[in-house]
This record gives C-alpha cells, sequence and structure tokens, in this order.
C-alpha cells in the first residue's frame, strides 16, 4: 500500500513537467500552411523551374562534337635517317587531330560553328563561320560567311572523321591544301532535296597565309544531284595567284583554274560503296618561276569500301596526281589498302599501308599508318 | 569426344541467336513494346528489345550501327540518308508500320473545340496568346512541346509551323505522355502528339482552312486523309532485313501486328 501511495505521490509531483513537455511539443509542432502559403510556394518552385527551363533551353542551343586521331606511323623515309643533314626521322606517334566543334543554333534561321584543331603542332583554327538560312522556301538557301571548306567535289567536304583512309588524295592536297579557304557562300537544297548548290567567293590564298596576296577574289562552286543510291557532283573552281618571278619580284598573277566530276554509289551488292572524282585544271607555278603561264594539271582518285557487318570496313583507293600534263612521267600513283574495326559507336580503329609509285625514280616513302580515333 | 563436345557447348553462345533490337521514337515505344512481347510470345525464338530516345535518336543508332531497326515518327530526312550511304553504302529500307493522326491536344474544361491549321500555327508561333483571341476563356494559353530530338516535334513545325520557330514560351516535355499529363492538368494548356495518348484530355477538331469542315482524328478520317495533320510511322532498317528481321517486320504490318496497332490507338496501314 505504501509503494502504491508512494508512485500515486511521484506521478502527481510528475504531472506539471509531463503537462509542460505536451506544451513543448504542440508549439515544436509546424502550423500547417495555409492555401494562400502553399500557392506562394507552388510559385515560387513555378518561377524557379522556368528559370531552370530558360538556362537548359539555351544550353541545348549548343552543340559540341569533336574527335581526336591518335596514331603510330612508320615511314619508308625515315630509313635514311643515319645519312646526315637535309634527313630525319618520320617514324612517329602523334595526334593527328584533335578538333572540338562548337555549334550554337541559336534559330533555325541562325547558326554559330567554331572549329580549333588543336595538336602537338599548335592551335589552328579550322571552321570559324555564321550562316543565315531564309525561312520563305523549302530550298533553305543559307549565307555563309567566315573560314569553310571550298565547296568543291567530294572529297574536301567528306569529313576527316568519317574518311575511310587517313589523309586526303594527293590530287586534293596540292591543289587544295588545308580544304578551306574565308568568304562568303551561298548554298541550298531543291527539287525534293535531291538537288544542291553552293557557290562561294573567296580569298583563293587557303587558310595557311593570314592575308589575301591579291586583290582579285576567285569564285568556287559545286552543283550536285542524288538518284538516290548514286549522286553525282560537278565542280569548277576559277581564279589566280599572285607569285614572284624570276623577273619581278612583286610577281604576275597566273589563273587558277579546276573543273571536275565526282561520283558517290551505293551499290546493289551489300555494303559495298565506290566513289570516283576527277579534276583538272591550271596551276600557277612555283614562287621565282620564269614562266608565264600556268600549267596544266590533272588527277583522279576513287575508292572501293566494303562493309562487313556494322564494325568490320576493307577499303581499297587508287588516286593519281599529275602535277604537269605537258611533261611525260612525271605523275604520282598510289594505291592506299586500308582496314577499319569500329570498336563501338564512337571508337575505331585504322591500318593503311600507302604505296606510293612516282612514273620516274620511284623513292622509298610508302607510308604504314596505325590509327585510333575517338569521336563525340 | 568429350573435348569436341566441351568445344561446342563453349561455342554454342557465339551462335545464339542475336536480340534484334528496335530503337527511337517515343511516340511509338508503346506500340513496339506491345508488338514485340506478342511477337515473341507467338514466336519462342527471337529476343526483341525496344527502347526509345527519339526518332532522331534511333536514326543516328541507325546510321553508326548500334541499332537493328529504327523507329521514327517522321521520314528520314536527305542528310541521314547520306550520312548511311556514306557509312554503310545503303540508303536503306523503309517500312511503314502505322498511320497516325496527329493531335492537338486541350483540356477538358477548355470552351475551345476546333482550330484551323492557321490557329494552331498562330499559336505555337507565339501570334496568338490569349484562349479569347479564338473564342475561349480570356486565359494565357499554356504552349507545351517536345523536344527537338523527337520526329512528331520536326513532324509538326514542319507541316503545321511550316518550319518556323516555336514561341520562347513553349515549355518542352520530354515525352508524349508527359505533354498529354501536362494539357491534363492545366485548363490553358495545348499540346499536340500522337492519338494514342488521349487518356485525361481532349482532341482540338482540325480545319485545314476557315472554310473546311472541323475534323477529329479517327480511323476513317485518318485512313481517307480528311484529317489535315496525319502521318506515317516507319521502321528504317540499314541493310535488306535478316530472317529475324523480315520475320517481325512482315508480322507486325500483317493482320495481328496491324490489330495491336489499332488497340494502341494507331491506325492500321493496309
Amino acid at each position: 500500500m505504501k509503494l502504491k501511495l508512494f508512485f500515486a505521490a511521484m506521478l502527481f509531483a510528475a504531472t506539471p513537467l509531463l503537462a509542460d513537455d505536451a506544451q513543448d511539443d504542440a508549439q515544436d509542432e509546424p502550423t500547417p500552411p495555409t492555401t494562400e502559403e502553399v500557392a506562394g510556394r507552388v510559385k515560387g518552385m513555378s518561377e524557379a523551374l522556368t528559370e531552370v527551363r530558360n538556362t537548359v533551353d539555351l544550353l541545348s542551343k549548343l552543340k559540341v562534337t569533336g574527335y581526336l586521331q591518335a596514331q603510330f606511323v612508320e615511314d619508308e623515309r625515315s630509313r635514311n635517317e643515319l645519312a646526315g643533314a637535309g634527313t630525319r626521322n618520320f617514324d612517329q606517334f602523334s595526334v593527328r587531330r584533335a578538333r572540338v566543334k562548337f555549334t550554337y543554333q541559336m534559330t533555325p534561321s541562325s547558326r554559330f560553328v567554331l572549329q580549333p584543331d588543336i595538336t602537338s603542332s599548335g592551335v589552328t583554327l579550322k571552321d570559324g563561320y555564321v550562316e543565315l538560312t531564309e525561312p520563305w522556301t523549302t530550298w533553305k538557301h543559307t549565307l555563309t560567311a567566315g573560314q569553310f571548306n571550298w565547296p568543291y567535289g567530294f572529297e574536301i567536304m567528306y569529313s576527316s572523321s568519317s574518311r575511310e583512309v587517313p589523309e586526303r588524295s594527293r590530287v586534293i592536297r596540292t591543289l587544295f591544301p588545308g580544304e578551306r579557304d574565308r568568304g562568303v557562300m551561298v548554298s541550298g537544297l531543291g527539287f525534293n532535296e535531291r538537288f544542291n548548290y553552293r557557290v562561294a567567293i573567296v580569298n583563293g590564298t587557303g587558310t595557311t597565309q593570314t592575308f589575301d596576296a591579291n586583290k582579285r577574289k576567285d569564285f568556287v562552286g559545286r552543283l550536285g544531284y542524288s538518284f538516290g543510291a548514286v549522286d553525282v557532283g560537278a565542280s569548277a573552281y576559277r581564279g589566280s595567284d599572285l607569285v614572284a618571278t624570276s623577273t619581278s619580284s612583286n610577281g604576275r598573277e597566273f589563273d587558277k583554274e579546276r573543273m571536275g566530276v565526282d561520283v558517290q554509289w551505293a551499290t546493289p551488292i551489300p555494303g559495298l560503296g565506290l566513289r570516283g572524282e576527277y579534276l583538272q585544271g591550271k596551276q600557277a607555278p612555283a614562287s621565282g618561276t620564269s614562266r608565264t603561264q600556268s600549267h596544266d594539271v590533272d588527277g583522279w582518285y576513287f575508292y572501293a569500301i566494303q562493309n562487313l557487318g556494322t564494325r568490320h570496313q576493307v577499303v581499297v583507293r587508287l588516286d593519281e596526281y599529275d602535277p604537269d600534263t605537258n611533261v611525260d612521267d612525271n605523275a604520282v600513283r598510289t594505291i592506299n589498302p586500308s582496314y577499319i574495326f569500329h570498336w563501338d559507336a564512337h571508337s575505331k580503329v585504322m591500318a593503311s599501308y600507302e604505296l606510293i609509285e612516282s612514273q620516274a625514280n620511284d623513292p622509298d616513302d610508302n607510308v604504314f599508318t596505325l590509327r585510333y580515333q575517338f569521336s563525340f | 569426344m568429350k573435348k569436341i563436345i566441351l568445344c561446342l557447348a563453349l561455342a554454342l553462345p557465339l551462335f545464339a541467336a542475336k536480340p534484334v533490337s528496335i530503337k527511337g521514337s517515343d511516340t511509338m515505344v508503346i506500340m513496339n513494346a506491345r508488338l514485340a512481347e506478342a511477337y515473341m510470345t507467338a514466336n519462342g525464338g527471337t529476343t526483341l528489345q525496344v527502347s526509345g530516345g527519339g526518332s532522331g535518336v534511333g536514326i543516328a543508332a541507325l546510321i553508326n550501327g548500334t541499332t537493328d531497326i529504327a523507329a521514327s515518327s517522321r521520314p528520314i530526312k536527305t542528310s541521314e540518308i547520306d550520312k548511311l550511304k556514306a557509312r554503310f553504302a545503303t540508303t536503306g529500307y523503309t517500312f511503314p508500320i502505322a498511320r497516325d493522326g496527329l493531335s492537338v491536344y486541350l483540356n477538358t474544361a477548355n470552351p475551345v473545340k476546333e482550330l484551323t491549321l492557321a490557329q494552331i500555327r498562330d499559336i505555337y508561333t507565339g501570334r496568338i496568346t490569349n484562349w479569347k483571341q479564338i473564342g475561349g476563356n480570356d486565359a494565357q494559353i499554356i504552349l507545351y512541346s517536345r523536344e527537338n530530338s523527337s520526329g512528331t516535334y520536326t513532324y509538326f513545325k514542319d507541316v503545321v509551323l511550316l518550319t518556323r520557330d516555336f514561341s520562347p514560351r513553349a515549355q518542352t516535355l520530354q515525352g508524349t505522355a508527359a505533354v498529354v499529363n501536362a494539357v491534363a492538368k492545366d485548363a490553358n494548356g495545348i499540346g499536340y502528339g500522337g492519338a494514342a495518348y488521349a487518356k485525361g484530355i481532349r482532341f482540338a477538331a482540325v480545319k485545314k482552312d476557315e472554310k473546311s469542315p472541323a475534323i477529329l482524328p479517327s480511323l476513317e478520317t485518318v485512313r481517307s486523309g480528311a484529317y489535315p495533320i496525319s502521318r506515317y510511322l516507319y521502321y528504317y532498317t540499314r541493310v535488306k532485313p535478316s530472317k529475324e528481321m523480315k520475320s517481325f517486320i512482315d508480322w507486325a504490318t500483317g493482320p495481328a501486328g496491324q490489330e495491336i496497332v489499332g488497340k494502341v490507338g494507331y491506325f492500321p496501314v493496309k
């Protein structure tokens, strides 16, 4: 009984404390928000979400793509590396191309493109242009201004990240060094998108020189038509080069002309694609020449590309360049077999052998390239 | 002998049938999944893997060789065919799987019942911003749209907006289902997408112009072409379909597959 009385007394004594705790709990419990408060918070969140969405929308207009080519090259010219001055080693590891392309599409009718190339040789600007596309017709006539690929033939405009051999053909590398120039271009697509055109006015000096040496501007353009599996194109270039001669250090204007045709065929044989291009023209002589006129040049290339499933490609390219058609036995022909393994959608490995045959005094100059490319 | 059996057992996985992948249009993803389920149930030997991401994503996967079939709610572009030609020396193969009436979604509380194509265009380009301008309530129109990798977005922009820009006020949502949900919850919302996603919203009857009759998307109106915004839904393959792919595509375009197409809410191609 005494024990019960003791517990009762303790409980009585503790009651005020329990009551205080309960009161504290009641005070700690948050007051349910009013409908207006909830509405305000939701509105605040909605505004924040709109801000985030606006930022994301702006960022989504910026597209960043790129690729890097790491390679090992074994070059037969390296065999004379100990022969003394003027020889050197060409066998080496290198980063052939490391491109990052920034495309900012503010509206469907205006676009900004910047593509630097960052390699061990330095940083160079490859593409840098703005585009305006008219919205009124289905042709989508587009004005491009800045630095861009010469709109000529097929191989110049075909990306190095997609090409099935390490380098462009000799005729293209020689007649269109750097593949780019500065100027303005108009392009469009019509007749159910089967016909396309690109015409440009450019400096004519390419991108290796900072300034245009002459006042004259060059014209270059291509007309293309697609028959479905077969695409054809005809291209022309007309301009001039200012070249110092043996009689005039200020130089004189030499004609610079190219005309050509190109064909690409997705054959009925599964996975087999064929491509070819022929061009001829007039090329200015080298600086210090005693010539008074440009000389005739021509060249061609031919690709056979066989896809084996989705991962393997076997390719052969034949190409020839004649630096002066009026001189006998001076053409250079190259046979370039290549194998490509596509590891996944981003990575591919290429093994390629460039067998270079000069018609006169064929030197040891064949090149083997093993290249790994990652693109995104 | 045991060694031979062991070698054969180890080699068996190499010869096991490779799954056929179908990737692309979010509009088509439910239909593709239902078709794949039914086909695999009926044909035990083939495994089909279905995923979405958008028509552009599907066609990009076809070009880089990571899917067997691209599902697209828009025709493949010339630039995409050029990439296929360059990479795989093929122009690809096209298979229309279903027809879809691209529907304009309105909230069930919205008094506006019909819209002309020009009005829809003006709404989505920002020239009409208030429902009262077209006979509705005095309320701002809330625009719901799709991401630009969507074939539905591309088709709507090309056919309805005539390639003009969307209003910057248009809110971009991932997938048609998200657009439907948004419009269902927003009395002043408007959206667009496939006819298969109709829960909680109402379709606007669409008029080709002021003088034309207002048409709702239905089997008859889409098939006859009376409904002004109808399109095909496609499968694209890179190469001539393999035995497994051909069997599936033939089945999907046959009576059993087209019945599923109809049940999902689209319209048969035949």
